[in-house]
């Protein structure tokens, strides 16, 4: 696979603020890639630094290729979608969609075939001749992406596509856009905020904070192996839970505050402070004996799923039957020990 | 009563009181004395008549004496000057200006703040001031030109016959624009940033950008701004005491000015009314064509 997208030690300023931090990324021709993170993480700015919309101040980057510092976006032969969507309000569907087609010269009954062409494809063949204030947020969604890929371009960026939808919707058109991307086999860069979204659509996800590539890879890799605590908060819903604890004297276990002790796949240095990682959703409640305890606080139930919570609050368990506790049972916890994540208490990396 | 005085405090009643003052005091301050001055154009009026409301009826005749007064083609052809010319500068120039403004450069609102001067001042000081710019034997313009090279002896601007009309289009394009400019810089500012980046993705250069964005999403801004300079133009009138006082021998002189210069230098009322029922229909008209042009307005 060669790279269609190669960012080298981008470095991006405003004014005192630094967006973006020495990054440097690679994406692979015909591969999905999630660019996420909380907001103010910089993954807007990096997106918009690859359409040109911002000018980086220093580094790499090139899209098929072809180096691309200082190349204004409308001969980057790049498309994006936008939050807003920002469809032209005066022009109908058709001319929308068309626009970018018009202005490179193509015959009006070629641009009309492939509109028409892309309508299909998006399901807004009967709404070409609706103005955008007419279609419902879905239907702007979809005018959107057909703006986009009527110019078949080397990449399609996403800026947080679908954060203006319903709920439903959003499920809905994740799909279709993975299915879009699957059938048009493009190039795709993918902003969110949504941690779902970035494991349910991408083939590579990167997570960013601060203007850092805190970690890049596959998104079950991400969710598997955290390469430091913020990863770790950051991919799963619900969050992961961390307890303080301390390595026992043999180093086969960890003991928390109270002095009980889960014991640990892999020795580890002993009699060192770490932060247990303990996805909700890997805690089980121990059927025998437990090798820790936790007080429920809180009792909610979805009918498939039961989340607990502790007393303090410090502690989640997910578990897809229905539990039968109440507020203040004190409860037996266990856990496989090959899912119990080790993170460094100062630094935050994975131990 | 009693449920007369509750609507008035909470129900449709109050509506129509606030609905009523505003028509009442619409047709006492505007209604009745436009029909007035219509009336007043059919009539015959002179001094001993002025005092009465019914005065002998003079049907066209006040609308064939105007059109066939010497003056009439004059006044007409500078009227068009005047309107067509000031609206034009002040259009092109404003939006010139608020394009310019709407870039991101450090002062750009306080600069633009600083174009409001034009906008307060009165309209007899800014007829003063460019009576003195444009002055032929010691004014501004002039030196300037003169050390440009672009002219060799003085323009006798004022007085000039040729020159008269354009020195007070010239004043008169500075005095609109700053009404202009701001307008338009609202417009711009409600457009949304994304369209044009959506539009540069697309591959659109920056006089595309403007054609195929800016321009559509301006219309509505544009038509008010054109339509309210059309009236802002045709009810100028400050500026020609100021600088020609109409002349000389009337080629300065617009509809406007003749219209008061009849009614209150001459005292043919009728002849006055006669002339502002006229402009009265040309702006009409305007306004009418402006408004069905923004009928079918198309907002996101």
């Amino acid at each position: 696979m060669t790279a269609q997208i190669d960012l080298q030690n981008i470095d991006k300023h405003y004014g005192a603020f630094h967006a973006l931090k020495g990054v440097s990324l690679s994406i692979e021709k015909g591969s999905f890639v999630a660019l996420v993170g909380p907001s103010g993480c910089g993954k807007s700015t990096l997106l918009r630094s690859i359409a040109g919309l911002e000018t980086i101040t220093s580094g790499e980057m090139s899209i098929a290729g072809k180096a691309m510092n200082g190349v204004p976006p409308r001969h980057r032969d790049i498309a994006m979608v936008f939050q807003s969507y920002a469809l032209y309000p005066h022009m109908t569907v058709e001319e929308n969609l068309t626009y970018s087609l018009r202005l490179h010269g193509v015959g009006k009954a070629e641009a009309k075939a492939k509109a028409a062409e892309v309508a299909a494809t998006t399901g807004l063949s009967a709404l070409l001749s609706r103005y955008p204030r007419q279609l419902s947020g879905g239907q702007r969604q979809r005018v959107a992406m057909g703006r986009a890929i009527i110019r078949n371009p080397k990449a399609f960026l996403f800026d947080e596509p679908l954060s203006n939808l319903d709920a439903a919707l959003r499920v809905q058109m994740r799909k279709e856009i993975r299915a879009l991307h699957d059938r048009l086999g493009a190039t795709s860069v993918y902003v969110t905020h949504d941690q779902i979204e970035a494991m349910t659509m991408a083939d590579w996800v990167v997570v960013m904070r601060d203007g850092v590539i805190e970690q890049q890879g596959r998104p079950l890799d991400l969710y598997d192996r955290p390469v430091n605590r913020f990863v770790a908060g950051f991919i799963g819903s619900p969050a992961m839970n961390f307890v303080e604890a301390t390595v026992s004297e043999d180093g086969g276990g960890v003991v928390l505050a109270g002095g009980e002790r889960i014991p640990l796949g892999t020795p580890v240095e002993p009699n060192r402070k770490v932060l247990v990682g303990m996805r909700p959703e890997n805690l089980r409640v121990a059927q025998g004996p437990a090798s820790f305890h936790f007080e429920v606080g809180n009792v909610e139930s979805t009918g498939s799923a039961t989340y607990l919570t502790s007393t303090d609050g410090a502690l989640q368990l997910v578990q897809t039957e229905r539990l039968g506790f109440s507020v203040g049972d004190r409860v037996g916890l266990d856990i496989d020990p090959a899912l119990i994540h080790l993170f460094d208490p100062q630094t935050g990396a994975r131990i | 009563m009693r449920r007369f005085l509750a609507s008035l405090r909470d129900g449709v009643g109050f509506d129509i009181l606030l609905v009523g003052a505003a028509m009442v005091f619409l047709l006492a301050m505007a209604g009745l004395p436009l029909i007035y001055n219509v009336l007043m154009s059919f009539q015959q009026v002179d001094m001993f008549t002025l005092g009465s409301l019914i005065r002998p009826w003079a049907g066209f005749q006040n609308y064939i004496d105007v059109v066939r007064a010497p003056e009439f083609w004059m006044v007409t052809r500078n009227t068009i000057i005047f309107v067509f010319f000031s609206m034009a500068g002040q259009f092109v120039i404003g939006f010139a200006l608020a394009l310019f403004f709407a870039q991101n450069f450090p002062g750009a609102s306080t600069i633009r703040g600083l174009f409001l001067v034009s906008w307060v001042m009165p309209g007899l000081v800014v007829g003063a001031i460019w009576s003195w710019i444009l002055a032929g034997d010691f004014g501004v313009l002039n030196t300037i030109l003169k050390s440009l090279g672009i002219i060799q002896s003085n323009v006798f601007w004022k007085s000039d016959p040729s020159f008269s009309i354009w020195a007070v289009v010239i004043a008169n394009i500075w005095l609109g624009l700053a009404f202009n400019m701001l307008l338009l810089s609202v417009g711009l500012a409600a457009i949304p940033r994304d369209l044009y980046e959506a539009a540069e993705l697309d591959g659109a250069n920056a006089f595309q950008r403007f054609l195929t964005i800016t321009l559509p999403m301006m219309r509505s801004t544009i038509g008010a701004v054109l339509s309210l300079g059309l009236i802002g133009t045709l009810q100028q009138f400050d500026l020609f005491p100021a600088i020609t006082e109409g002349g000389p021998a009337n080629t300065s002189t617009v509809a406007q000015y003749w219209s008061w210069q009849m009614s209150f230098q001459l005292y043919d009322f009728a002849k006055g009314a006669t002339i502002s029922v006229m402009m009265l229909v040309l702006v009409l008209i305007a306004s009418i064509i402006y408004v069905r042009s923004t009928r079918h307005e198309v907002r996101g």
